[in-house]
């Protein structure tokens, strides 16, 4: 691994870790070969070590706050990205037009998703930008270089799936949940071959990006002082996040149970799942991420008010 | 783009029995025989078990055991640091090898039986 690379990645882990293991694991990453399961290791790792850090007793209340936030948002996507890709386009779209409890559930995740972006934006646009203006002020490229982390991600990995369907053919997107190998694909998607490896980068690159994303958001927020803010403002943003991420994990929930009463064969046929999985199976990895998420936007809210 | 619910037939299960990973066992059993780096680690529990840990997990377990007094770093060797097992990491890892030796010898007694 070069130099580089491996600096990057170490810089990924909280800095109470970068202190006491930066430099040797720095070295150690050197000597290491560079390939995606180790790259992707080293990230994941720094994302659990974040994590961990998170309960320590080096942040104080808002700051732990808004790492939980981040990291319950970044899930919900991970989980919702799932579902609307299990769902998109296959027979079970079409049995949602006709159940009308399917199409509610169905919304109410949508409508979970406008909620909780919506709160993400009321809350991040005005501290990044106050983050933002203070790391120009005083010089500090690294906290905006993490602050452009996700939308980097976000941009590679459009970028990426462009220029995927470009090169196919302008026939196929090169997500995860288009491979399938049941059935005869169309004539002019390209080979099941490919399927299978432009579908597994795009699903490296989608974990590396909300990985890296979590990861730069909790160190920006860790360096960053929020005591000039409200604390009603960190109540209701917690909550009203919390309550939108509910609604998604419900909403997942009952659409998984009258998928079930109203098109078991589609939904337990493998059409539209992550890898060629049962659509169940890519329905049950989303309702289980989707409760991870609730339980941490709801760590976030017991967090902010029992130290308000 | 359509896509039909035909249903497909599932590749053969892996016939791969797996290999053991416990990433901080293999640690404390491959500084079992004297001082090693990370590094040096990685190449010994590969040779033990066949596990290649990834570089990542190797540092969180060095982490965590160190930080529960189970090793220790000593002098840095250039920018290479090796670790050594303390009293008690020696103890836990004898008691962690015996309950295991003893699991796998029911197991396999029953296999036999």
């Amino acid at each position: 691994m070069n130099a580089r690379l491996a600096r990057w990645l170490t810089s990924l882990y909280p800095p109470m870790w970068r202190a006491r293991y930066g430099d040797e694991f720095t070295a150690f990453l050197e000597n290491q070969p560079t390939t995606l399961p180790a790259i992707l290791n080293v990230i994941g790792s720094a994302l659990l070590e974040q994590l961990r850090a998170s309960g320590d007793f080096h942040m104080n209340a808002r700051q732990r706050t808004l790492v939980l936030m981040a990291f319950a948002y970044l899930a919900a996507v991970a989980a919702g990205m799932n579902f609307y890709w299990t769902v998109n386009d296959t027979p079970l779209a079409a049995v949602m037009r006709s159940h009308t409890e399917l199409s509610a559930s169905f919304r109410a995740v949508a409508f979970g998703s406008v909620a909780a972006f919506a709160v993400v934006i009321a809350i991040a646009l005005p501290i990044t930008t106050s983050i933002a203006v203070d790391a120009i002020k005083g010089r500090r490229w690294r906290t905006l270089g993490r602050i452009a982390v996700p939308f980097a991600a976000a941009f590679i990995v459009l970028i990426w799936l462009v220029v995927g369907t470009i090169v196919t053919g302008r026939h196929w997107v090169a997500t995860p949940w288009d491979v399938t190998g049941d059935w005869p694909a169309p004539a002019e998607w390209p080979p099941l071959a490919i399927r299978w490896t432009m579908g597994s980068v795009t699903f490296a690159l989608l974990v590396c990006a909300l990985a890296a994303s979590a990861v730069a958001a909790s160190q920006v927020i860790r360096e960053s002082d929020f005591s000039r803010y409200r604390a009603v403002w960190f109540r209701s943003a917690s909550l009203a996040l919390a309550v939108s991420v509910a609604v998604m994990t419900v909403g997942v929930a009952g659409w998984g149970w009258f998928a079930q009463q109203y098109a078991a064969g589609d939904f337990h046929a493998r059409n539209g799942g992550l890898f060629n999985s049962t659509n169940v199976f890519s329905w049950a990895a989303s309702c289980l991420v989707f409760t991870a998420a609730s339980v941490m936007a709801l760590l976030s809210v017991r967090n902010q008010w029992s130290h308000a | 783009m359509p896509r039909s619910s035909r249903r497909v037939v599932s590749p053969d299960a892996d016939s791969d029995p797996g290999h053991y990973s416990d990433p901080p066992l293999l640690v404390l059993a491959s500084l079992a025989d004297g001082a090693k780096h990370g590094h040096a680690m990685l190449l010994d529990i590969q040779e033990m078990c066949g596990t290649r840990l990834g570089p990542g997990t190797l540092y969180g377990a060095i982490t965590r055991l160190e930080r529960d007094g189970l090793i220790e770093p000593l002098a840095a060797d250039d920018r290479r640091q090796p670790y050594r097992l303390t009293a008690e990491g020696r103890r836990v890892l004898r008691a962690r090898l015996a309950t295991l030796y003893q699991f796998a010898r029911a197991g396999l007694r029953k296999l036999e039986a």
